[in-house]
């Protein structure tokens, strides 16, 4: 009972840890874009709460917290309640297997930690591919259980967009996990480990550029983000599913969009960019004799790679239109889906032929 | 090279700049330098305000000779000037001096102001000005029913320097107001 409640105390602690960091990333990505976008069209973006706006977000979460709370006349009250949180749950139970640094374990009384990822289960990346898909539930219910045409229109667009997208998502994980022979995210980080050239984005023999590509492309689609925004796009729907959404649910939907846009930046770094692991062997903390604090410059990197792909998502947005509905589902099906699978077939001979 | 599609030849230059989303990679260049050289065009409005331009039509304002006196005569030349009907006159003689009028009532319904300056320029007696306001947000747009004390008021705050009377400034300028013999000249 006494390692029991040690595990749960251990678990819980991580756990509000990673929840907080979370939290705390989201709240500085909805400052970020509006700043980055601005910053990006010649404009200042928010200025006015706090000094050059950085308190916006705080505003922001108060406004939607004391914002009335509307259920349309004749939504599905239930599925109407559930489809905020069938959203955000998703969105965050991913991190759950995200390895954040060096995979040290720790001797606690006896229980053996890892201290940097939750919990280091050998399915991890089928885990998240698993609960990412569970989201779309929560849109297609949302928009659903609305009542609204608009409403209806973005919940349909996006549970075509996300099946036709998630397969290509998946298909170019496999290469990596072909290199790899694990699905553990702990695992496939600690296999790219030295120069920058042994990440996975360009080791031998099958370096996974075109994986790379179509795993950016489709997670973009898959988070809803401009310019494979359809589901929500707000020229011709309104808002999509959440149009009839207020005040705590509308804030609920907005946090796990941007919680999934930091989960597929962190699954993209971890499996195509060496995760932890700087751009060269070992670490400088190491070299300086600060052997222990090593895990700083490891999550600095996670960090830099993380925010790295985030920037691309506002890059994005600041740059591209919005694809017309067949453009999106011809590119993903006729183009991103024989790369992939082309992509899986290259790696498996090379590696078989040329793999240690 | 040079097998053909249905609609347009096979280019591979072009093909080549399809595959590696060339012209992507141009548009983020672009909004990469626009993040790199940040220059904002935008104004803090509330904070800082642009500069007007010196023939800026803002709000309307009744005037007033240096002595105090209304400039306004009561001709109605606003009234009928005026293309979305903003003016109403009451006109009527001033006490005592049957050869003067004045503007008894003036009312001008703001709502519907366009700020042409149409009235500005039929006034005879340089009565109406326009002023460099443009704050006139309400929360109730009755408080923009504006009557003559309102709009002398708004005159008397932005034209702090006021012109003589007219038969003191030319005697050949004045055509309304101008002094009789048979009447009594005001105090100085």
């Amino acid at each position: 009972m006494t390692e029991f409640g040690l595990r749960l105390a251990i678990s819980l602690t991580q756990i509000a840890a990673v929840m907080g960091i979370v939290v705390v990333t989201v709240l500085i990505l909805t400052l970020a874009e509006r700043k980055v976008l601005g910053w990006m069209q010649d404009r200042m973006g928010p200025m006015e709460v706090g000094p050059y706006g950085i308190l916006q977000p705080f505003a922001d979460a108060i406004k939607l917290f004391f914002k009335e709370d509307i259920v349309p006349a004749g939504a599905n009250k239930l599925l109407f309640t559930a489809a905020p949180i069938l959203c955000l749950i998703p969105a965050f139970i991913g991190f759950a297997v995200i390895p954040w640094g060096p995979s040290w374990t720790i001797n606690v009384n006896g229980v053996i930690v890892k201290p940097f990822v939750i919990s280091d289960i050998n399915i991890g990346i089928l885990y998240i591919l698993a609960f990412a898909s569970l989201g779309a539930y929560g849109i297609i219910l949302g928009g659903w259980a609305s009542n609204s045409k608009y409403s209806l229109l973005g919940g349909l667009r996006s549970a075509a967009q996300i099946i036709s997208y998630e397969l290509n998502v998946g298909l170019s994980i496999v290469g990596v996990l072909i290199l790899t022979g694990s699905l553990s995210l702990v695992k496939i980080t600690d296999a790219q480990e030295g120069w920058f050239w042994d990440w996975f984005l360009f080791k031998m023999p099958a370096p996974q550029i075109l994986a790379f590509v179509v795993y950016v492309i489709s997670s973009v689609a898959e988070t809803n983000r401009v310019p494979f925004d359809l589901p929500e796009a707000e020229s011709e729907l309104v808002a999509g599913f959440f149009t009839e959404y207020s005040g705590l649910r509308f804030a609920f939907f907005f946090l796990a969009e941007y919680a999934n846009m930091v989960l597929v930046s962190c699954v993209a770094a971890a499996l195509f960019l060496g995760g932890w692991h700087g751009p060269y062997p070992g670490t400088l903390m190491e070299l300086v004799g600060l052997g222990s604090w090593s895990w700083i410059e490891s999550t600095m990197w996670f960090a830099v790679k993380t925010y790295f792909f985030l920037f691309l998502f506002f890059w994005l947005r600041a740059t591209l239109p919005r694809l017309r509905y067949d453009q999106l589902m011809r590119f993903g099906w006729k183009v991103l889906l024989p790369i992939a699978l082309g992509n899986i077939v290259v790696t498996a001979l090379a590696v078989f032929f040329f793999g240690t | 090279m040079s097998s053909t599609t249905t609609s347009k030849r096979f280019n591979l230059f072009e093909w080549i700049k399809t595959i590696t989303f060339y012209e992507i990679l141009v548009g983020m260049k672009a909004t990469l330098s626009h993040l790199l050289n940040y220059r904002p065009v935008t104004l803090q409005y509330p904070h800082e305000k642009r500069t007007l331009p010196d023939n800026y039509r803002g709000m309307l304002a009744l005037l007033r000779y240096d002595d105090g006196t209304e400039k306004c005569v009561g001709c109605d030349l606003c009234e009928a000037a005026c293309p979305s009907r903003v003016i109403r006159v009451v006109s009527a003689e001033v006490p005592n001096e049957p050869t003067k009028r004045y503007s008894k009532e003036y009312y001008m319904d703001m709502t519907r102001c366009l700020f042409c300056g149409m009235c500005v320029d039929a006034c005879p007696v340089d009565a109406l000005g326009m002023t460099r306001e443009f704050e006139w947000a309400v929360y109730d747009k009755r408080q923009l029913h504006l009557n003559k004390q309102q709009l002398l008021a708004i005159g008397d705050r932005s034209f702090p320097i006021r012109e003589k009377r007219l038969e003191l400034q030319h005697p050949n300028v004045a055509f309304f107001n101008v002094a009789f013999k048979h009447v009594p000249p005001k105090p100085d």
